[in-house]
C-alpha cells in the first residue's frame, strides 16, 4: 500500500517537472514561463521528496528531505522574484518594480 | 534493467551536452550547456560510488565555475554591449573539428589502456590495505592527505599560482556583482536579505560537517571550502562583500595559510620520522585536521577572490 503510495506520488511529481518543463519551452513570455518553472520545482519536487520519504520509511531521512525541499522552495522563490522584477524593469516597468 | 537505462541516458546526455557546450553558436549557450554538464558529471560520479568527487563536481565544477564563467559572460557584455558578445575566438566549425579529434584521440587512448596488462598491485588496493594503520576512516581523505600528500601539496600551490595569475593578467572587475540595485536611489529586492540571513549560517554549518565528516564520510577541505567559497560568492553578488584594490595582511596570511601549515606539518615529519609529509606517530589525526582546516580557509577565500576578480574585500558598510 505504501509502495502504490510512493509510486503515485513520485509519478505525480515527475508529470509535474514534465508539465513545467513543456511550459519553459512553449510558453510565449518570461513571466509566464517562470510561473510553469516554479510550479514544477515548488510542487514537484514537494511530491518527489514526499514519495521519497515514504520509500525510505525512516524519519531522520524523511526530515532530511523535508530540509532539501524548503532550500530549494527558498532558492526558486527568490530567484524567480529577481528575475521578473528584472524583466518587469527591462519592459520599462520601472515603477512597479521598486519594492 | 531500470540501472542500465538510468546510466544509459546519464552517459548520451553528458555526450550530447558536451558537444553542445563546445558548438553552441551562442556564448551563453555554451555557458549554460557547461554549468549543465558539470551537473551531469556530479550525477555520474554519484552512480560510480564516488560521492567525494560528485561533491567536489557538484561545488567547484558546476556551482563555482558556473558563476565564474557567468560573471566574464556579463563582463564581455558590459564591454561589448549587448548582442556584440559572439567573440569566441574560434569559429564553430574548428571548434567541432577539434572536438572531434579530441573525442577519436581519448577513445584510441582509453582503447588502448583497456588492452593494457593490469597492474600486480594497484595502488588503491594497495591504499585500502593500508588503511588500518591511519587514523583516518575515509580513504579518499587518507589518498590525499597522507599517501600521496605530495600531489595535495603541489595542488594547494597551482590554486595559488592560479589566483596571482589571474591578479597579474586580469583588470580591475566592476561587472561581477553587487547588483544595480545598489546604485544610489534604488533599493534592494525584498527578498535578497532574508535570504541571505537564512542561508548564512546553514552554509557555515554545511562547511564544518564536510570538513569534520571528512576524516570518516565523503567530504573534506576541498569540498568545504568550495561551500564557503559560494558563501563568498552570496556575499559578493549581494553587496555585502565590496571588492577593493588591495588586500589586507590578513588576507595575504589567510591565503598562504593552507600551503604554509601544510608545508609545516610535513616539515615536522621530516624532523621526527626521517622523511618529508609522514606525520609524527600518534599525531597524525590532529595534524589532518589543522591541516585540512587551513586548507579549507585557503581555499575559500582563493576561490571566492578568483571569483570576485579583485584583490581583497571590505564589507559594505
Amino acid at each position: 500500500m505504501a509502495l502504490v503510495l510512493a509510486w503515485g506520488l513520485i509519478l505525480m511529481g515527475a508529470g509535474f517537472f514534465l508539465a513545467g518543463t513543456i511550459g519553459l519551452l512553449r510558453f510565449p513570455n518570461v513571466f509566464s514561463r517562470l510561473h510553469a518553472l516554479t510550479k514544477a520545482d515548488n510542487v514537484g519536487l514537494g511530491l518527489l521528496a514526499l514519495g521519497l520519504a515514504i520509500l525510505a520509511g525512516s524519519p531522520w531521512v524523511a526530515l532530511k528531505l523535508a530540509l532539501i525541499w524548503l532550500l530549494a522552495l527558498l532558492a526558486g522563490t527568490v530567484s524567480c522574484h529577481l528575475i521578473a522584477r528584472y524583466a518587469l524593469r527591462e519592459q520599462g516597468g520601472r515603477e512597479q518594480a521598486r519594492p | 534493467m531500470m540501472v542500465w537505462w538510468l546510466d544509459g541516458l546519464l552517459a548520451l546526455g553528458l555526450l550530447w551536452l558536451a558537444w553542445q557546450a563546445v558548438t553552441a553558436p551562442r556564448l551563453f549557450r555554451s555557458v549554460v550547456m557547461f554549468i549543465v554538464f558539470g551537473l551531469f558529471m556530479s550525477l555520474c560520479w554519484a552512480r560510480l560510488a564516488a560521492p567525494d568527487l560528485a561533491l567536489a563536481e557538484a561545488a567547484i565544477g558546476a556551482g563555482l565555475t558556473g558563476a565564474l564563467l557567468l560573471s566574464a559572460y556579463r563582463a564581455l557584455l558590459v564591454r561589448h554591449g549587448a548582442g556584440r558578445e559572439e567573440a569566441p575566438g574560434i569559429a564553430p566549425a574548428l571548434a567541432r573539428a577539434i572536438a572531434v579529434g579530441s573525442g577519436v584521440l581519448f577513445a584510441v587512448l582509453a582503447g588502448i589502456l583497456l588492452t593494457l596488462p593490469g597492474a600486480e598491485a594497484p595502488a588503491g588496493r594497495e591504499a585500502l590495505a593500508r588503511m588500518e594503520e591511519l587514523a583516518l576512516d575515509n580513504p579518499v581523505t587518507g589518498v590525499l592527505l597522507v599517501f600521496r600528500a605530495y600531489d595535495t601539496l603541489m595542488e594547494m600551490g597551482v590554486l595559488l599560482l592560479a589566483l596571482l595569475g589571474a591578479r597579474v593578467v586580469a583588470e580591475p572587475l566592476r561587472a561581477a556583482g553587487p547588483g544595480p540595485w545598489r546604485r544610489p536611489g534604488l533599493s534592494e529586492p525584498v527578498l535578497v536579505a532574508p535570504l541571505v540571513a537564512l542561508l548564512v549560517p546553514l552554509i557555515v554549518l554545511v562547511a564544518g560537517y564536510l570538513l569534520w565528516a571528512g576524516t570518516t564520510a565523503p567530504g573534506g577541505a576541498f569540498q568545504a571550502g568550495a561551500v564557503l567559497a559560494a558563501l563568498g560568492v552570496l556575499l559578493r553578488l549581494t553587496g555585502r562583500l565590496r571588492p577593493t584594490l588591495t588586500n589586507s595582511l590578513y588576507e595575504r596570511a589567510v591565503l598562504v595559510l593552507g600551503l604554509a601549515v601544510f608545508t609545516a606539518a610535513g616539515a615536522l615529519g621530516l624532523g621526527t620520522e626521517g622523511y618529508m609529509l609522514s606525520y609524527p606517530a600518534g599525531w597524525s589525526y590532529p595534524l589532518i585536521l589543522v591541516v585540512e582546516t587551513t586548507l579549507m580557509l585557503s581555499i575559500a577565500l582563493t576561490l571566492a577572490l578568483l571569483f570576485s576578480g579583485s584583490n581583497g574585500f571590505r564589507g559594505a558598510r
